[in-house]
C-alpha cells in the first residue's frame, strides 16, 4: 500500500490512480462533512464533486504544513459554508423579487433532513436537532458538526478552522446554549 | 414529572441523538463522476460560451441589443434629410466636389453645348 506522502506526490504530477485512490479513501469523510453543514443529499453529491476537483487543480499549493486529511477537512468546510451562503443570497433575491412579483417561487425547504446515519430510535430527534443546527451561525454550525458528525477532537477542529482551542471550546460552547435554546423554543410550542 | 422537567429531559435526549451516529456513505459512482465533470470541463472554452450564450436571458438580452442597434441605425438614417427626406442629389454632388470631377459632369451637359 502507497503511503500518503507519495500519493500526494504522485497527485501533484497528475497521476490519475492516485486522484482514484485519494477520492475512494476519504470520499465518505468529505462527503458527510458537507452533508451534516448542508443538510441536503444531493447538494452534499456536488459539493464533494467540487471539493476533489478543487484538490487535484490545487493539490501544489499543498505544502504539508498539515495533515492531509486537515487540508481536506478545510476545503470540504469552506465549500460547504460557501454555498450556504450563495443559497441565502439567492433566497434574499427570491424573496425581493416576490416583493416586486416579479418571480421568486421558491418555496421554504422542508426542515426534517434525515441523516442516513442517525439510528431509527433516534430518527424524530435528530431530525429536530438538525433543524436547530441549520440556525446555528457558520462557525458554530461548522464547529458542531466536524466535532459530533466526524468525531474530531477541539484540537483537530482547531487546524481545520485555523484558530485556537479555546476558541473552539468557545464556539462549542455557544452553539450548545444556542441549541438548547431553540430546542426549548420547540417543544414549548409542540411538547404540551 | 412536570411539563418543564419532561421538556429538559426531551432535550437532553435530542441534543444526545447524534452521539451514536454512523458516517454518511458517498455514492460509490463518485470517481467516475468527478471524472466525467472534469472531462466536460476540460472540452474548453466553446462548449461554455455556447451554454452561455444559449442561456434564454442571455439569448433573449442579445436578440434585444440587435434589435435596438438596426431600430437606431433605421432612425438615424431617416432624420439625416431636411425634413426627413434624403436628397439623392446630395451624396452625388460630395463626391463630385471630392474627386474635382465637376468640370467633367458639366462637358456632359449636351443640351447648353455651345460650338467653340
Amino acid at each position: 500500500m502507497i503511503n500518503e506522502t507519495e500519493l500526494i506526490d504522485r497527485l501533484k504530477q497528475g497521476d490519475e490512480t492516485a486522484f482514484k485512490t485519494i477520492v475512494e479513501q476519504w470520499k465518505d469523510m468529505v462527503y458527510n462533512t458537507i452533508l451534516g453543514i448542508v443538510q441536503n443529499d444531493t447538494e452534499a453529491e456536488d459539493l464533494a464533486q467540487d471539493v476533489f476537483i478543487k484538490v487535484f487543480e490545487k493539490v501544489g499549493t499543498f505544502k504539508g504544513d498539515s495533515k492531509f486529511s486537515t487540508w481536506l477537512y478545510r476545503i470540504a468546510t469552506t465549500t460547504a459554508l460557501d454555498h450556504l451562503r450563495s443559497k441565502k443570497r439567492k433566497k434574499r433575491f427570491g424573496f425581493l423579487q416576490s416583493l416586486t412579483g416579479s418571480g421568486g417561487d421558491e418555496k421554504e425547504q422542508i426542515p426534517d433532513f434525515h441523516h442516513p446515519g442517525v439510528n431509527l430510535d433516534n430518527k424524530e430527534r435528530a431530525a429536530v436537532l438538525f433543524k436547530a443546527i441549520d440556525a446555528l451561525p457558520e462557525s458554530q454550525k461548522a464547529a458542531y458538526t466536524l466535532h459530533k458528525l466526524e468525531g474530531l477532537s477541539y484540537r483537530d477542529v482547531s487546524e481545520v478552522l485555523n484558530t485556537t482551542v479555546s476558541a473552539v471550546e468557545s464556539l462549542m460552547s455557544r452553539a450548545n446554549q444556542n441549541l438548547r435554546k431553540q430546542l426549548e423554543e420547540y417543544y414549548n410550542k409542540h411538547y404540551r | 414529572m412536570t411539563p418543564q422537567e419532561k421538556i429538559q429531559q426531551e432535550i437532553e435526549r435530542t441534543l444526545q441523538s447524534l452521539d451514536s451516529i454512523k458516517r454518511a456513505e458517498a455514492n460509490p459512482f463518485l470517481f467516475t463522476r468527478i471524472k466525467a465533470r472534469m472531462n466536460r470541463k476540460a472540452n474548453g472554452w466553446e462548449e461554455g460560451i455556447f451554454s452561455f450564450v444559449s442561456k434564454p436571458v442571455i439569448a433573449i438580452g442579445i436578440l434585444l441589443l440587435v434589435m435596438a442597434v438596426n431600430g437606431w441605425a433605421l432612425w438615424d438614417g431617416s432624420g439625416s434629410g431636411e425634413n426627413g427626406i434624403t436628397d439623392p442629389t446630395s451624396s452625388f454632388s460630395e463626391l463630385a466636389n471630392e474627386y474635382n470631377i465637376v468640370a467633367s459632369v458639366n462637358n456632359y451637359d449636351y443640351e447648353n453645348m455651345t460650338n467653340e
